[in-house]
């Protein structure tokens, strides 16, 4: 209704003050850039992690215990002091304002994380969480990233000839194996990893491999670190490397099957291409394109995917920060690392919707429209 | 090698193909064969299922996976050297198919890599065959795309969803001739298009078959279509060819009960026919064929010997085979009918 009136009176008046003129050009203007596309995602994606951020805000101060009760609990144990000593010290020592209620803390986070601030930890004052964060994260998209292109790409090798030759003996048991690569978790890989060849057959010594390098390095473009950096890494990316692996294949291989049936593969070998343009330039590229989507869409789990994994491997990453945060209930931390992860989510699902297009050109003319 | 007549390009001898199925074997394709002159049209015409297109299949060796040549050969002649295309290695092959023999199969629209540009594909096909100069690919592709009177240059450098249906047909058409083979293939090459579109193809097949002079083979069900393309006609029942002649003797002087079939099937301009005959029942199970003549179980004039022999195909004049017992009896209802 607003919206009706202000139009009429722009019309009606054709010379009208600045501020009518505004409210009038913005009322037909909006609908127009919510229409585009690229807009419309954007904004949606804002929304879902809003409304993920708050959820986790709640659900983080549902949690029994807090961090001054975590603290406290320790300091009594320790010292033997009334509750009322320890609440106080306990409270002084850290960065919150005893009298504010949850709906002014929520209001003070938004406010803050709309200055792109993620504040600091409760439980160590001084300490941005930003900062921590990007002490743990580096590791992780190192990692999970490795272990995520290596399995992409021996998926899509190793999925084709599964479909070429479906049915056959090789199918078999490479569809095994990738069943069973998906079916067991990540985390059970991860401790398979560790007591088979590392503890039962003494292949490598797991204890020198805690952490992401060498204690007594220092990080920068020496080879002693980046050496040190890749050993360390060596049994996570192996770990998800195994456990992804399985998803590849088996989707590279449903992905192709579908593509051999296709009449541009029948027509292309009619037309007597060379076998070798058939499949990369035919099959392969086909059968690969759906495959693009979900690697952008999985970018994004790839960050929450080895939380688990980095604790088994006490591999410090954002896993291990997370875990941390969980434990001493630093309500900031993990308010930190949630929007992080649901943030990696939903951006890359946005990515992926954004770039399909540059891969496949028929989705390129109706992105457009 | 057999020697071929100088006017023969192509010649199919007793060609026989099975599908190995669960069921068990599906007889396809039965002791089929035939000959094909330069630069004749020559139609396959059948029900679905009939088995004309494992006869093209076979003709480029593109058979599904489970399908065997049981007996015969094919072979095609050019510049004076023949070859049995069932003996081919792999690579001779490769180089055969496209450039001494194009398929253009049915239902063009998904017949183009859809992430690749219509030149790429071009360029693809001409240096699978040894052509390495862009320019001279762009230069032949252009001018064919131009004989099936499309605009070439946007053509060229489009994607395949961005033409339509009939102008991908026309598109193919154009590729299908771009090695100048001998022989060009074409399955249904107007169904699914709209009965303009269809008129175009005809057309644009018409000038380029005078301009290229290649030979023709063509599948339809379409006999309107055979009709006016095809220069010899043949008749394709459960996988054997049943009848076979100049386009004229098969449209009015058919000799096969089939065939005659099909014929009163379709209305006419010429005779108005209050009703259509319809053939009775449906084509025979190729696992387990009827005994003597396939068609005795659908034939209006099957008699005893039809049922217990196979009768041959049989020359009655110079150009026109027919396989039937009865083709006196058929002459004569025909007569009385007219």
């Amino acid at each position: 209704m607003l919206q009706d009136q202000s139009h009429i009176d722009s019309t009606s008046q054709p010379m009208e003050t600045s501020a009518a003129g505004l409210v009038d050009r913005l009322t037909t203007s909006l609908p127009k850039i919510y229409r585009s596309y690229t807009v419309r995602v954007f904004l949606q994606a804002i929304i879902t992690i809003w409304a993920v951020m708050s959820l986790t805000f709640v659900l983080v101060r549902l949690m029994p215990g807090n961090p001054v009760d975590v603290l406290i609990e320790q300091i009594l144990t320790a010292e033997g002091i009334s509750y009322q000593e320890a609440y106080d010290r306990v409270a002084a020592s850290f960065n919150i304002d005893k009298d504010a209620t949850e709906l002014d803390q929520y209001f003070q986070w938004m406010g803050d994380l709309l200055r792109l601030d993620l504040g600091t930890s409760i439980t160590s004052p001084g300490t941005k969480v930003i900062d921590e964060i990007a002490r743990f994260l580096p590791w992780t998209v190192f990692a999970v990233g490795t272990g995520l292109l290596i399995s992409f790409v021996l998926g899509i090798i190793a999925g084709m000839p599964m479909a070429y030759y479906r049915g056959s003996k090789l199918d078999h048991i490479l569809s095994f194996f990738s069943s069973f690569s998906t079916g067991v978790p990540n985390y059970i890989w991860g401790l398979l990893i560790i007591i088979v060849p590392g503890i039962a057959w003494r292949w490598f010594d797991i204890g020198a491999l805690r952490g992401t390098y060498d204690v007594g390095l220092t990080p920068g473009l020496n080879a002693a670190f980046i050496l040190s950096a890749l050993e360390h890494a060596a049994l996570p990316v192996f770990t998800y490397v195994i456990a992804i692996l399985g998803t590849w294949m088996l989707s590279m291989k449903s992905s192709t099957t579908g593509v051999l049936n296709e009449d541009y593969v029948n027509v292309a070998e009619a037309r007597g291409l060379k076998e070798r343009t058939v499949i990369r330039s035919y099959v392969g590229r086909n059968a690969a394109l759906p495959l693009f989507t979900q690697l952008t869409i999985s970018i994004g789990f790839v960050l929450s995917s080895g939380v688990v994994v980095e604790e088994i491997f006490v591999y410090w990453g954002i896993g291990h920060l997370l875990f941390q945060s969980i434990t001493v209930r630093d309500y900031t931390s993990l308010q930190g690392v949630v929007l992080l992860l649901t943030a990696a989510i939903v951006f890359s699902n946005l990515f992926a919707d954004l770039t399909y297009g540059l891969l496949d050109p028929r989705v390129r003319v109706s992105g457009e429209k | 090698m057999p020697a071929l007549s100088p006017e023969t390009v192509l010649r199919v001898d007793d060609l026989s193909i099975v599908y190995r199925t669960d069921r068990g074997d599906v007889r396809a394709t039965n002791d089929v064969s035939f000959e094909l002159k330069r630069g004749e049209a020559m139609a396959l015409i059948g029900e679905s299922g009939s088995g004309k297109t494992t006869i093209s299949l076979a003709l480029i060796r593109k058979l599904p996976k489970n399908a065997v040549v049981t007996k015969g050969q094919i072979l095609y002649q050019r510049e004076n050297t023949v070859q049995d295309v069932l003996g081919l290695s792999r690579r001779q092959l490769q180089a055969f198919r496209w450039n001494d023999c194009a398929m253009v199969f049915q239902g063009a629209q998904n017949a183009f890599n859809p992430v690749l540009k219509i030149r790429k594909q071009f360029e693809d096909t001409a240096r699978a065959h040894g052509w390495t100069d862009k320019v001279a690919i762009r230069k032949r592709a252009l001018s064919l795309l131009e004989l099936v009177r499309l605009d070439p240059e946007r053509v060229y450098e489009s994607f395949p969803h961005e033409l339509s249906g009939g102008m991908k047909q026309r598109t193919l058409l154009a590729l299908g001739v771009l090695l100048s083979p001998q022989v060009v293939i074409l399955d249904e090459p107007t169904t699914a298009l709209d009965i303009l579109t269809q008129r175009a193809i005809i057309d644009v097949l018409n000038d380029m078959q005078r301009q290229l002079l290649f030979s023709i083979i063509f599948i339809s069900h379409d006999l309107s279509l055979a009709a006016e393309m095809a220069d010899t006609v043949a008749t394709v029942y459960a996988g054997e060819i049943v009848e076979i002649g100049a386009v004229d003797d098969i449209f009015y002087r058919s000799l096969h009960p089939y065939t005659y079939g099909l014929l009163t099937s379709v209305p006419t301009l010429e005779h108005a026919q209050d009703i259509l005959q319809s053939i009775p029942g449906s084509p025979p199970n190729l696992i387990a064929p009827p005994s003597g003549c396939k068609f005795h179980p659908r034939c209006s004039f099957a008699s005893e010997q039809c049922q217990a022999e196979s009768p041959q195909l049989q020359a009655e004049s110079a150009s026109h085979l027919a396989a039937c017992w009865h083709k006196d009896r058929l002459l004569a209802s025909r007569e009385e009918g007219a």
